[in-house]
């Protein structure tokens, strides 16, 4: 199982992204189980939303920080969340 | 109440032990022997000041759980409200007397996840552990709950009577549907303390056990998460218990006393405080009970010089005072423990006295004995 570039990405029903004010952070919260997230992995689930695929995510988000170069790092978090099943592809 | 020390990192899960009723009568059950002498239980409207004000702190897992939750006439309107403030519910239950009704009830109340336990993967070994008829039942259950589209638990504690099914339970859990499969070695507190001897598995079993879930694990991959929990009396170490004390959960009890561990309540001179007097925050910030193991203040050799306390902040502390009289004293299943001989003794009594001793089921005959 790894990443498709040609498919769009979501949240898998399993798990739900929420914003926490008293920690200060966004959180990934499934049965029974609480991840923290870092700002990065926050900033990237938040545009899983089921329409973009790979390089959506990449351009959203090399926009929204002015920078570039930030395929292979979003590649490999999506990995891991693919790995984790934090998120899905369907086709 | 004392003072505290550094401002803590708030609460992240809020176990909601909304009573101690339960028409199972497993006899691991992790409730307090003398369950039966906690009559009073919280109103509805002390568990909605309970899961605001817990809330407010920071807790966001939040477990109904008891005894049996559904017992509880306000668990709908619990779970509704706790909904509304934004917490992720799970529901811990055994699945008995809960109907497609209810499943579906409790979905529109925003109830995000449903925990089921079994207790074998045979209709007579499940029922005779549960001291209750209630097999196909929990069966036709845990269907109707992926019928609704809930992500489901299933739990089955492991201990000497059931532990040679684990293929048998995790081929079940495939058909069942589940998404994750909690397998927990029993944890010696409460009534599974009681009947340790007959309830401790051997060498042999949890070695064929383990390599048993790993097969599965392995090839269940991506489909359904296997969680295996290994027992702390064959370890050698201690488990990180509660993420460290005081840290990230927060246990109610049916009669409004807040523990920082579901076993704190044994725990002598203690004074856990009450939610009917006090407000969460001054009891997660300046109570005696949730201050007393936190940081590394508290610890006796060998514990206090350890290069691996950070990890493991010495283990379990209601475990240590069961097996040791003394709940500051390192938990005894670590092999650095001056006293882990009392872990290996024990071992080596079930293995040989098991037979002897009838199991004592988790009911309030036996409870008003305690």
């Amino acid at each position: 199982m790894s990443l498709q570039i040609d498919t769009a990405i979501h949240l898998s029903p399993t798990y739900r992204l929420q914003w926490e004010k008293a920690q200060d952070m966004f959180v990934l919260l499934y049965p029974e189980g609480l991840i923290e997230l870092n700002q990065s992995s926050a900033e990237i689930l938040q545009v899983c939303d089921g329409k973009n695929k790979l390089a959506d995510i990449v351009s959203v988000l090399e926009q929204k920080f002015s920078t570039s170069g930030l395929e292979s790092d979003i590649t490999h978090f999506l990995n891991t969340a693919l790995e984790n099943g934090w998120i899905t592809q369907s086709t | 109440m004392a003072g505290s020390l550094k401002a803590p990192s708030p609460p992240r899960w809020l176990l909601a032990e909304l009573t101690y009723s339960c028409p199972l009568q497993c006899p691991y059950c992790s409730n307090p022997l003398d369950y039966a002498d906690f009559k009073e239980e919280l109103s509805t409207d002390d568990w909605k000041r309970v899961l605001k004000q817990s809330r407010e702190m920071g807790a966001v897992q939040l477990g109904f759980s008891g005894g049996e939750p559904l017992v509880r006439k306000d668990l709908v309107e619990l779970v509704d409200y706790s909904h509304e403030l934004g917490y992720y519910t799970n529901l811990i239950t055994s699945g008995y007397n809960m109907d497609e009704a209810k499943i579906i009830e409790l979905k529109e109340a925003g109830l995000d996840h449903i925990q089921i336990s079994l207790q074998a993967s045979s209709k007579e070994l499940n029922d005779f552990i549960a001291g209750t008829e209630s097999f196909e039942h929990k069966k036709v259950v845990a269907k109707l709950i992926k019928k609704h589209g809930y992500p489901m638990v299933l739990c089955v504690v492991l201990h000497r009577q059931n532990i040679h099914q684990m293929k048998d339970i995790l081929e079940m859990a495939i058909e069942l549907g589940a998404d994750f499969v909690e397998l927990a070695n029993t944890q010696y507190y409460g009534w599974a303390h009681h009947n340790r001897d007959q309830l401790m598995p051997t060498q042999e079993q949890l070695t064929t056990a383990e390599a048993i879930a790993n097969e599965y694990q392995a090839s269940q991959k991506g489909k359904m998460k296997i969680y295996y929990i290994v027992p702390d009396f064959f370890e050698g170490r201690p488990k990180a218990c509660m993420n460290g004390w005081g840290t990230t959960f927060l246990t109610i009890a049916p009669d409004g006393l807040a523990l920082p561990c579901h076993s704190a309540r044994q725990l002598p001179n203690f004074d856990c405080p009450s939610v009917r007097n006090h407000s969460i925050s001054e009891i997660w910030n300046q109570s005696k009970a949730f201050n007393y193991f936190r940081g590394d203040d508290w610890m006796q050799e060998p514990c206090r010089s350890c290069p691996e306390k950070g990890k493991d902040f010495g283990g379990c502390h209601c475990q240590a005072f069961l097996l040791t009289g003394d709940a500051t004293n390192a938990d005894p299943v670590c092999d650095l423990s001056p006293l882990h001989h009392v872990v290996t003794d024990a071992i080596e009594q079930a293995a040989t006295s098991a037979a002897e001793k009838p199991l004592v089921f988790r009911n309030s005959k036996n409870s008003k004995v305690f």
